[in-house]
């Protein structure tokens, strides 16, 4: 399993992307190269959840978006006692979800 | 293009459906609007061109699918054209917005639009799940985000930049409630005590987090409900029992798929845009507008909307709300029928239902609740996390 979460760049004109387009936003090019999206984040927001959707044997989950270095912003879980606004973290990438087959893997901030 | 207005209108009560199934629950919104409109079928003929019918889980929740093809029949409108919609909780402003193109390009001359959605048939955890279902599937589905989760995300960030309260919420929210007593197709006549959702010693337990800072009573219920409007060319409206109401402006606009990836975070673009666009339509400002339908699916998003759409400045909306601009007799009315809180929030009946709402107002039939003079409406439908809008502007032509 891959464990390693990426962004993807515009061959073209080097804008970041996160999730994957197949269209750049800013030059309009179709190709990118796949860059590791990985370090220190910066806590944006984040909530505490309860009713959590089918197959999360768990009472609660905090989850929130954070701001790489590189200024790309992603949504993930978070694995904090008590998140602060402003607060760094750091990227690791998890098990976000269990499968039948096989598990999701994504971001985890910690 | 020709003009288009609405001439009949149908709406079941939101809630439980129960003793029917989801083609008797479309049915009976739709057979409402046609008997309001004064259609009758003699020797088959009825005069309707087109129906489109929104829903957006009916093949997931209902095991049902080709919706519109089966309701046409059932409703012995055939040989009418028929297609099923799915925008998510836009849908039903999305079908309207179809039904207009059809007429105003001149194909049709009369479209029965049905919005519906049956989704007490699952449990909460899986009606949740379906719902998710729209955001993104790697970036946010994936991770269990939803529609709750980005929504408490998004109601932080606006508590931090703006300084709205937990309070300011309640506010919106039971401002809503007393609206939906006077609504008779309301899911909810019950109205929560301001002190003891938000200062009680026991707030948390009778209000407790869905996903914090929202709590329960910041979040719309989930709704069994249906809607319906018939729609037809201006130059032919003669033909209905009811006078039209012009369907002055539409306007849609989209945002990107992923919420994590917009530049301001806390700004609903696909709103700001999407009235703009029907306000521009329309010839309309915000000033114009008497009465307003926002998609309040939770609190923040009507406080935040109200502002995007021009009534009041960003950062102000839930100034306006606690000084009471926008209960019913305030600057501007919003949510008059109950709006998703306390109405309730069938997925794919919420864009039509906002729009019977509005031309009850505009006919002046909203009893108990009736904005008095009313001459033009605004309804904003909320499709994903803001990432497809369609406002909805509505005028009562001069008598």
């Amino acid at each position: 399993m891959d464990e390693k979460m990426y962004a993807y760049k515009c061959t073209a004109c080097g804008k970041l992307h996160h999730p994957k387009h197949y269209v750049c936003k800013k030059c309009g090019s179709r190709t990118f190269e796949a860059v590791p999206l990985e370090g220190e984040v910066t806590l944006l927001t984040y909530t505490k959840v309860y009713n959590l959707p089918e197959g999360y044997m768990k009472p609660y989950l905090y989850f929130g978006i954070v701001e790489f270095k590189n200024g790309l912003t992603v949504s993930g879980q978070l694995e904090v006692s008590d998140p602060i606004i402003g607060m760094k973290l750091i990227s690791s990438v998890g098990v976000i979800k269990e499968g039948t087959n096989s598990d999701h893997y994504g971001f985890i901030f910690k | 293009m020709r003009e288009v207005g609405i001439v009949g209108i149908g709406h079941t009560k939101f809630g439980k459906m129960s003793g029917g199934s989801f083609t008797d629950m479309l049915c009976m919104a739709a057979v409402e609007a046609l008997d309001d409109a004064g259609v009758k079928t003699v020797d088959g003929q009825h005069g309707i061109d087109q129906v489109f019918v929104a829903t957006m889980g009916a093949g997931i929740l209902n095991k049902q699918s080709g919706i519109a093809s089966g309701l046409v029949d059932t409703l012995n409108l055939r040989p009418a054209m028929a297609e099923t919609i799915e925008n998510g909780p836009a849908s039903g402003a999305s079908a309207i917005k179809l039904g207009y193109m059809a007429i105003a390009s001149g194909m049709c001359d009369a479209v029965l639009v049905v919005g519906g959605e049956m989704m007490r048939v699952v449990s909460g955890w899986e009606g949740t799940d379906f719902v998710a279902t729209m955001l993104h599937p790697e970036a946010e589905y994936d991770y269990g985000i939803t529609l709750p989760t980005l929504a408490g995300m998004f109601t932080r960030l606006c508590m931090e930049k703006y300084g709205i309260t937990e309070k300011d919420l309640a506010i919106v929210s039971v401002k809503n409630h007393e609206n939906a007593l006077h609504n008779p197709v309301a899911h909810l006549h019950t109205v929560p005590d301001l002190y003891s959702i938000t200062e009680d010693e026991d707030a948390g337990i009778i209000n407790p987090y869905v996903a914090s800072p929202l709590r329960l009573y910041s979040v719309c219920p989930v709704s069994d409900g249906a809607a319906a409007v018939l729609l037809c060319a201006m130059d032919k409206a003669e033909k209905f029992a009811k006078k039209p109401i012009k369907i002055a402006g539409i306007g849609q606009a989209t945002d990107t798929h992923a919420v994590a990836e917009r530049e301001i975070p806390t700004d609903l673009l696909a709103v700001r845009l999407a009235a703009q666009r029907a306000y521009e339509m329309a010839g309309l400002k915000p000033k114009d507008i008497d009465v307003a339908e926002l998609h309040d699916a939770f609190q923040i998003l009507e406080i935040v909307e109200s502002e995007e759409v021009g009534f009041f400045n960003r950062g102000e909306g839930h100034i306006a709300a606690r000084n009471g601009e926008t209960r019913i007799g305030g600057k501007i009315p919003i949510n008059t029928s109950g709006g998703l809180k306390a109405k309730g929030h069938p997925l794919g009946a919420t864009g039509v239902s906002q729009v019977v709402e509005i031309v009850k107002q505009l006919r002046g039939e909203a009893t108990g609740r009736q904005v008095e003079g009313a001459k033009a409406g605004l309804a904003v439908n909320f499709g994903g996390f803001g990432n497809n809008v369609v406002a909805t502007i509505l005028t009562k032509e001069e008598e």
